[in-house]
């Protein structure tokens, strides 16, 4: 069970009234374009709207269809909006003079922090909070999700490295042979060492870009499908040119010292050793 | 025979088949926390709604418990009227709202339920004794409420409700007695609440014969289903749900998490074949003069098949082992992390090690890893006898 949301328009409840025609002191509301297209609603239908299921008393008007702001918080909630004139809610309500909050705009240069202390300290009754604090309050959903990816980017790394010392080991395993011959014909050790840790670092960068096209593609269909899937503009994966930067950086890196790592170990065994015949 | 060889072949290569072990276990601890992800959470949502073994969940039309300010009006009557279901054993309603308590000069804002001592769904007594029907004086408190107003077993806590935000005053304020301490079962971590018994706290809110919710015992599983069917067409205007499907509800929020196991999951089976099958490649091309040997002895093809898919399999069997150690302690930080979410209730838990998730994590890795030794295997199996031989021998 999840916890209380305090909402004035906590329940406004709709139902549709369809051929009555209505006088110019029935309200007019805005319903969110999700809402409309469920609902099948277009500007200029009538509804009868109330507090309950059981008391869906009062008509209105939808004067407005809107886009409602991507808004992440409300992303995987069912919940939809429709927009009435404040006192046109406190009538719905029975709750007349009276609202959730006020939003306060300062006169420029003022320090929110400030005006909020000195607001709390002149009234009784409400709470001032500077946006920021909002903010930060409201955006904890995020932080833990945020807490949450890069928990399982370090596993993914962990696992990428693990794969990318494994892949090269082999890959400069493979090579025992054509070093071995190297070493017969007498190319020296470094010259052997220097060559497989070209190949290293050309097979570490080839992956590296194929892997940052891989990411952007899949970024590109994450977006695709769930912006579909929750009929939304919102960006659900970002590729930004310092996270492929970071990922091609840090494959070099692996690449390059696996590759080291497993040249070194090579040009460190007989010729004889490496053609099989020690 | 044929795994203590593979094991011996796997032996040869020390460094190789540790890093190869080092990426399986990685990547089979990814798979079985994904897989404790995927369906973890609506376990133990299922769990903790059939606590107490209430099955049913009675709120206004509309809404989930507790997922709005909503309230359900003529609460005696719609209780009464639950009652009389031949089918349901008990019902407890529940009121929830904000509420204040004097500390000092100060307001500490607290979380009220308003509850039914003769039939509670919501909470487990700690320590001291449960509220009675008619303790119109007493009050239950959780550990973090009792913390904030420093307040002990047999304290007087002045409770204040309908707080006039103009005024600053109370509209209604009652003397109530600590009576006991108890753990609120869907309290998010730290939430300060306390109870008292339900006309208190209609009283304290505002709300006359109102309830947030009802919580239903069923005389057995198998009347829910009936039950439920009967109540929504007996009562329109509420919304009834069993646990079930109530975790259907929750699973649509949470559908975020279960892709993401997906996703991730796939991820690791992928790395996991490729990781095998890529030492499996090398190691066969290595051993091809052997293999032609041993097929020269009269070594049969599926006895090759059968030594190469047994080395596989060892080296999955293995990385998995140590991947089921690090996948629970990777899932317990994990978890830390993800009940941290604002709002979610403490005991829920987002990772569920069970035997069934950790064996069919182990039997899909252990397909994997044999899926992945097939095309090596038919490598093996297909290297021709006499131009190996001859190729080795110069």
């Amino acid at each position: 069970m999840l916890r209380f949301a305090a909402r004035l328009s906590l329940i406004a409840l709709l139902s549709a009234v369809p051929g009555v025609r209505l006088g110019a002191q029935v309200p007019r509301i805005a319903v969110e374009r999700r809402l409309a297209r469920e609902l099948d609603l277009h500007v200029g239908d009538t509804l009868r709207i109330g507090p309950a299921p059981d008391s869906l008393r009062a008509r209105a008007v939808v004067g407005a269809i809107y886009e409602a702001r991507p808004d992440p918080a409300g992303v995987l909630r069912p919940d939809r909006f429709v927009r009435l004139h404040l006192p046109d809610l406190a009538d719905l309500l029975g709750t007349p003079d009276r609202v959730d909050r006020f939003g306060v705009a300062l006169v420029p240069g003022t320090d929110p922090i400030q005006a909020a202390e000195v607001l709390n300290r002149a009234a009784f009754g409400f709470r001032a909070y500077p946006s920021s604090v909002i903010a930060a309050e409201s955006s904890q959903t995020f932080l833990v999700v945020s807490r949450f990816h890069r928990a399982i980017g370090v596993i993914t790394i962990v696992a990428a490295a693990v794969f990318l010392l494994c892949i090269m080991l082999l890959k400069v395993e493979e090579r025992r042979l054509d070093a071995a011959v190297m070493r017969f014909v007498g190319v020296r050790r470094r010259t052997i060492f220097a060559a497989l840790l070209l190949e290293a670092c050309l097979v570490a960068a080839v992956g590296s870009l194929l892997g940052a096209g891989l990411a952007l593609a899949a970024g590109l269909a994450t977006n695709a499908y769930y912006q579909r899937l929750f009929d939304t503009a919102l960006v659900f994966s970002l590729v930004t040119p310092r996270i492929v930067g970071f990922s091609v950086a840090l494959s070099l890196g692996l690449g390059l010292g696996a590759g080291a790592l497993a040249a070194w170990r090579l040009v460190r065994t007989s010729p004889m050793a490496l053609w099989g015949r020690a | 025979m044929t795994l203590v060889w593979a094991l011996r072949n796997l032996g040869r290569h020390p460094l190789r088949t540790a890093l190869s072990l080092a990426g399986i276990a990685v990547a089979s601890a990814m798979l079985l926390d994904m897989v404790m992800l995927s369906g973890g959470i609506e376990r133990s949502f299922e769990r903790l709604l059939l606590g107490r073994g209430f099955q049913i969940r009675v709120s206004p039309k509309g809404t989930l418990p507790f997922d709005a300010e909503a309230t359900i009006a003529d609460a005696a009557r719609v209780v009464a009227r639950l009652r009389a279901d031949p089918d349901v054993v008990a019902a407890a309603p529940v009121l929830g709202g904000a509420l204040y308590a004097r500390a000092g000069d100060s307001l500490v804002t607290l979380f009220g339920y308003g509850i039914d001592p003769s039939a509670q769904s919501i909470y487990r007594l700690e320590r001291g004794r449960d509220l009675t029907v008619g303790d119109t004086v007493g009050i239950l408190l959780s550990a973090p409420a009792a913390a904030r107003l420093a307040a002990a077993l047999g304290d007087t806590l002045r409770v204040v409700g309908r707080l006039d935000p103009g005024i600053a005053a109370a509209a209604v304020e009652r003397r109530l007695v600590v009576r006991g301490m108890v753990r609120w079962l869907y309290d998010y971590r730290d939430q300060p609440s306390v109870g008292v018994v339900l006309p208190v706290m209609q009283r304290l809110v505002g709300a006359p014969d109102h309830m947030s919710l009802v919580v239903l015992k069923a005389r057995d599983d198998a009347a829910v289903p009936r039950v439920v069917g009967r109540l929504r067409g007996a009562e329109p205007r509420l919304e009834v749900n069993s646990v079930a499907q109530l975790v259907v509800h929750f699973r649509e929020r949470l559908v975020y998490f279960r892709q993401l196991s997906y996703i991730l999951g796939t991820v690791s089976l992928i790395v996991t074949v490729l990781l095998v099958a890529t030492l499996l490649t090398i190691t066969v091309n290595e051993r091809l003069g052997e293999i032609a040997t041993l097929r020269a002895l009269g070594v049969g093809r599926p006895g090759i098949v059968r030594q190469v898919l047994a080395e596989g399999t060892a080296l999955t069997l293995l990385g998995t082992a140590l991947g089921i150690g690090l996948g629970v302690l990777t899932a317990r930080r994990l978890d830390q992390i993800l009940t941290s979410f604002p709002g979610l209730p403490a005991a829920l838990s987002f990772f569920v090690p069970e035997p069934r998730t950790l064996g069919i994590a182990g039997a899909i890795l252990l397909l994997t890893g044999s899926v992945a030794g097939l095309y090596p295997a038919w490598l093996a199996a297909s290297a021709p006898i006499a131009a190996t031989l001859r190729a080795e021998a110069t």
